[in-house]
């Protein structure tokens, strides 16, 4: 019993490292542009199943991770230009719509691509599994949690220590007066949708290995990292971090104990109460309301 | 005006379905039962300015309801469609202490959460037939008469035209006005003394009933329902249909659901033609895209081009 619930905890640690990747392209936009982006999960299916599919036709594992990563940026990218900038204007019910639209638009788009068939991705390397007190990891799940690593470092290193990040910091605080300074806010939301798409792209391509890829996968990965940005309290990157290995242990346990069909309601009713006790997430200070 | 408009809308389905094939009576059926789920979400979303991803599950309730007690009580899908609506105000009742505490983004998510939770709850709930559902619901009955597809239709659009009347009031009443107020600023509403909280839920609540009745009637009309039938597609179908429509607008709801279901209908007839591999639901593909070109061009949806059009 308790082995197989530390079993289900590593599990857990693995799809969480997934969910913080989804997560901090949520928070990224989200700060950035003030706009929830219900299409990011789909970033995460376009790098999954573009590798899958690349690699399926031949191409080495690594080269065809790497091209996935840059469609799920040009996806992004695509996305803001066409969709998001030309709404500017309107206001947020409208653009929660618009990014809805975008969700089903790439969910679609995936099945004309791809088909309904699940892909599969060969793991990036050999090896044999790491046993932990007895629990076991694949050797994928380590390449799973290297990218945590380096994408929270990159992002870290990017926002404390380079001047552009500083000023991405400032236009969040603060958007007029940063505009004011000649931040250009309309860039930066430009690049944070390319940056959240490449970062959930690259969760998509380290996961396919071992849940495999199919066009539906994005509506619950982008869920997943959603609720996991909320537990964060949606504006924090180490929240996300956090947020998404807390939530994929719970999920994951839970799923063990009730039945894998549960994984999803029991995300969803964290969800719910952790937007109801605690909206400003796990680590979120409390703000006096007006 | 509505409900003249609706009378007239009634003779003319009641009339259709006699020489129409019984495919499209079925369309009609569908198009009546989603315009009245979408009558509910505009009267949540489009007069008091909130937003609800997870329509669907009401409409899930409903049907669930009616067909629960049907197969396994042997109770007249009547009763089962009161029970339906019944049921899903009390889950809208109960869930609207949670989600109406929230604004925009929180609450759209909250609503979407909600309708997958309850997705997953019809999933896993064996007593309810789990992931197969229910076969073999009963139709309605009136007396000896067991309804067949035209009795249905009839019966959708006269609950539509019943449920236009009743919103169309509603929205000229003060508690309408009440409405738009809030969705104009909730802080300066209850200013003016609106009980903004209480509005939102007695709405959110009557959405749910509408969606409920809808999804009952549905249910004994197909026959079979399963969770597929109540999934996160159909939740933004509705949002579809409303913006299509014209999200605050009540006859705009029945031109949303017209549209989006002739639509789904010509993409399913051509789409195969040019892609003989497209399968499952590829006409997401197109909703989405459309969904964002009406919110870019057409904000205020199609009946909302022709009201701008009369004023000026």
């Amino acid at each position: 019993m308790m082995a197989s619930v530390w079993q289900y905890i590593l599990a857990g640690v693995v799809v969480g490292a997934i969910y913080a990747l989804i997560a901090a392209g949520f928070v990224l936009i989200y700060q950035v542009t003030g706009l929830i982006n219900f299409a990011q999960g789909e970033f995460a299916m376009i790098g999954a199943m573009t590798a899958a599919s690349l690699a399926g036709a031949g191409m080495p594992t690594l080269a065809a991770a790497g091209i996935a990563v840059v469609a799920a940026a040009v996806t992004g990218a695509l996305c803001y230009l066409l969709a998001i900038r030309p709404a500017r204007a309107a206001t947020g019910v409208t653009l929660i719509f618009i990014t809805l639209g975008l969700d089903v638009a790439l969910r679609g788009l995936g099945l004309f691509v791809w088909g309904t068939n699940p892909l599969s991705l060969n793991a990036f390397s050999g090896g044999t599994a790491v046993t932990i007190f007895g629990g076991v990891l694949p050797p994928q799940a380590l390449w799973v949690l290297l990218t945590d690593v380096l994408v929270f470092g990159a992002l870290y290193l990017f926002f404390r220590h380079t001047y552009t990040g500083t000023a991405v910091r400032a236009a969040v605080a603060n958007p007029p007066i940063a505009s004011t300074f000649g931040i250009p806010l309309r860039t930066f939301a430009f690049w944070s949708f390319v940056v959240a798409a490449a970062i959930g792209g690259l969760g998509g391509v380290v996961i396919a290995p071992i849940t495999s890829a199919t066009f539906d996968m994005g509506l619950t990965f982008g869920l997943a990292g959603f609720v996991a940005a909320v537990l964060g309290g949606l504006e924090s990157l180490p929240g996300a971090l956090v947020g998404g290995f807390v939530l994929g242990i719970i999920v994951k346990v839970a799923g063990g104990l009730l039945s894998t069909g549960w994984e999803d309601g029991v995300g969803f009713f964290i969800l719910v109460l952790v937007l109801v006790l605690r909206p400003q997430g796990l680590l979120g200070r409390a703000v006096r309301r007006a | 005006m509505h409900g003249r408009i609706g009378l007239v809308l009634l003779v003319a389905v009641a009339a259709a379905v006699w020489v129409l094939p019984s495919y499209y009576t079925g369309l009609l059926t569908q198009i009546g039962l989603y315009a009245l789920v979408t009558i509910g979400l505009n009267l949540f979303m489009g007069y008091a300015g909130q937003v609800s991803l997870g329509q669907a599950a009401f409409f899930g309730i409903g049907a669930y309801a009616s067909a629960a007690l049907a197969v396994k009580l042997h109770v007249t899908p009547w009763a089962g469609m009161l029970a339906g609506a019944l049921l899903a105000a009390f889950v809208a009742y109960v869930l609207s202490f949670v989600a109406l505490r929230l604004r925009e983004n929180l609450l759209a998510l909250a609503t979407l959460a909600l309708g997958i939770v309850i997705n997953v709850v019809f999933n896993q709930w064996e007593f309810i037939g789990g992931s197969s559902g229910f076969k073999d619901i009963p139709g309605f009955t009136l007396g000896a008469y067991t309804f067949d597809q035209r009795a249905y239709a009839v019966l959708a659009w006269a609950l539509l035209v019943l449920g236009l009347w009743f919103a169309g009031n509603l929205v000229r009443s003060s508690f309408g006005r009440s409405l738009v107020a809030i969705s104009a600023g909730e802080l300066g509403a209850q200013a003016l003394g609106v009980d903004a909280e209480r509005l939102k839920r007695q709405t959110f609540v009557l959405s749910a009933v509408y969606a409920g009745v809808a999804g009952a009637v549905y249910a004994s009309q197909q026959s079979y329902i399963d969770p597929s039938s109540f999934d996160f597609l159909l939740s933004v179908n509705f949002v579809l249909m409303s913006v299509i429509g014209g999200i605050r607008s009540l006859s705009g709801a029945v031109v949303g659901a017209a549209a989006v279901v002739a639509l789904k209908q010509m993409l399913q007839a051509t789409v195969p033609l040019v892609l003989p591999g497209a399968r499952g639901d590829f006409q997401s593909f197109f909703f989405g895209i459309i969904l964002i070109a009406m919110l870019i061009y057409l904000p205020r949806g199609i009946t909302g081009r022709f009201a701008e059009a009369r004023r000026a």
